[in-house]
């Protein structure tokens, strides 16, 4: 049966993908994307270009009005209240019930909450879409006093943003060097460092409860450290959005659990993004991705399969990160078993790469790399040996040594 | 940014950039207006084959310098969030811009590297 109609149901990265790739790749059916927000937009920027006003809402937006309409692609700004599998579908909250040949769930995350006392206050902040950033940039005002519970990714650069936003910034963290997984130990303090060099009050503790003030809040951490501030943003995490589909039966573990090709425990049903888990062949489960491009694969490998064509090769998993003028870039896996080889440039490391011992690169970080990653990446997807004293040396560009 | 006034400004002239090895192959270089005449910089980038592009040099996503990316075959990616673009049509060719890059006109001729500031390619 050939597919005449597909939905999807989210309109982050990961949906959008799914529709760019179906119509790049032929696929001239009914296309829709439900998603209350409208025209899908890009997520970076919440924290960097958009918080600081640099970017409007129409600067990150994925596409202009103009090219759905040129892609013929439906975009539906409603909620979704159910799944339907028989026949294939969705319920909106109105009532309304859409039917496709084809489902892709791609319902993306929700910033975690604090699992302590006042964690749930609605004055608590959050930043996971744009109505959360507007809703920040609108509590931060030059003095303000923003503190931010967990340094990781989204914590460390809205921190640095608030800063040039004038805010006084406070972070709390409960782990003393944050980002080890992602970037190894070295550059992680190096990157912790500069908050405070930057002039943010950094703060190593647990918070133990959140009670609202006159004026603002007051955080109470485990030992017995108090903490006043006007503001509160929380960024901890999320957890994936897998309600709809649990409601439908399909089989989920911390995301919906997804083949190597994203299809779903449902026939006809596929998910993508940050929601997706995947099992591997061998039944394991992998750890769930929740990088930027992880969603932008995801979406591409989805839109592959429902045609039934050759999935796209992904390599080597990649993320950035800005804060305070430094760009920070990953790839692959700086846990993998093996060695962490330093690039140290005027007494501080620039680079990091994890190589396993028979010389095959697992991971890299960076540090303002420059083109470090691009070849690093490289290195690892195409298997390069390369010799550990080129690695180590600032003076050897690793872009020779990836051709 | 818009250079409209510029490339009329600038028209069909040629600048004359140098002999035909002037770049490494799979290597850019920066062209500023004061070579280029040009109001914005522009990125000339010779690909590993020997050809030659140019290119707007401001990746049209954020701010950095695309002759400080990574040129693969007949593509650029933009050294801070690898976008790709497509050097003989500045095609974006994958996310996170949007937008394509402006072209500019190189020739190769008599040996020497030609280029047309503000003429699309």
């Amino acid at each position: 049966m050939s597919i005449e109609s597909i939905l999807i149901v989210g309109g982050g990265l990961a949906g959008f993908t799914v529709a760019q790739n179906l119509r790049a790749r032929g696929y001239a059916g009914s296309l829709q994307i439900i998603d209350p927000a409208g025209i899908p937009y890009d997520r970076p920027p919440l924290s960097k270009g958009y918080l600081l006003g640099d970017k409007d809402a129409a600067a990150i937006e994925l596409a202009p009005a103009s090219w759905f309409a040129e892609h013929r692609i439906g975009l539906v700004p409603a909620t979704v209240r159910a799944l339907a599998l028989e026949p294939l579908g969705v319920e909106l909250e109105d009532g309304a019930v859409l039917q496709a040949d084809r489902l892709v769930l791609a319902t993306g995350g929700s910033a975690r909450p604090l699992p302590i006392p006042g964690g749930e206050l609605d004055s608590v902040l959050v930043l996971r879409d744009r109505q959360d950033a507007d809703r920040l940039r609108a509590s931060i005002a030059p003095g303000t006093r923003l503190a931010i519970v967990g340094a990781g990714l989204i914590g460390a650069e809205v921190a640095s943003s608030a800063l040039a936003l004038g805010a006084e910034v406070t972070l709390i963290d409960p782990v003393e060097t944050p980002l080890v997984p992602a970037v190894g130990p070295e550059l992680a303090r190096r990157l912790h460092a500069m908050h405070a060099g930057a002039g943010i009050t950094v703060i190593h503790g647990t918070p133990a409860g959140i009670t609202r003030t006159g004026t603002g809040h007051r955080i109470e951490l485990a030992d017995g450290r108090v903490i006043e501030c006007d503001e509160v943003l929380v960024g901890i995490g999320i957890t994936p959005n897998t309600a709809l589909a649990e409601a439908a039966g399909l089989q989920t573990d911390n995301g919906v659990l997804v083949d190597e090709n994203q299809r779903t425990s449902r026939p006809g049903v596929y998910a993508v993004g940050d929601m997706a888990r995947t099992r591997r062949p061998d039944g394991t489960l992998a750890r769930r991705g929740e990088h930027w491009e992880h969603a932008m694969n995801t979406g591409a490998t989805a839109a592959a399969a429902i045609l039934a064509q050759e999935p796209p090769v992904h390599g080597a998993s990649w993320f950035w990160s800005d804060r305070h003028g430094t760009h920070v870039e990953g790839v692959g896996d700086m846990n993998a078993d093996g060695t962490t080889i330093l690039r140290i440039h005027d007494g501080e490391p620039v680079a990091a790469f994890r190589v396993a011992a028979d010389g095959t690169m697992l991971g890299a970080a960076a540090l303002d790399g420059g083109l470090t990653i691009k070849a690093a990446r490289r290195i690892i997807d195409r298997g390069i040996i390369v010799p550990a004293e080129a690695l180590a040396d600032p003076g050897v560009p690793l872009r020779k040594l990836a051709r | 940014m818009d250079s409209t006034g510029g490339a009329a400004a600038t028209g069909r002239r040629a600048v004359d950039l140098g002999d035909t090895e002037m770049l490494e192959p799979g290597t850019a270089l920066l062209i500023g207006s004061e070579t280029s005449g040009h109001p914005d910089d522009i990125g000339l980038f010779r690909t590993e084959n020997g050809d030659y592009f140019a290119l707007d040099d401001e990746c049209p996503h954020e701010v950095a310098s695309l002759s400080e990316g990574w040129i693969e075959g007949e593509e650029i990616e933009c050294p801070l969030h690898s976008s790709r673009f497509g050097l003989r049509d500045g095609k974006v060719l994958c996310l996170p811009a949007t937008s394509d890059a402006r072209t500019h006109r190189v020739e190769v001729a008599n040996g020497r590297v030609l280029l047309y500031p503000g003429t699309p390619a």
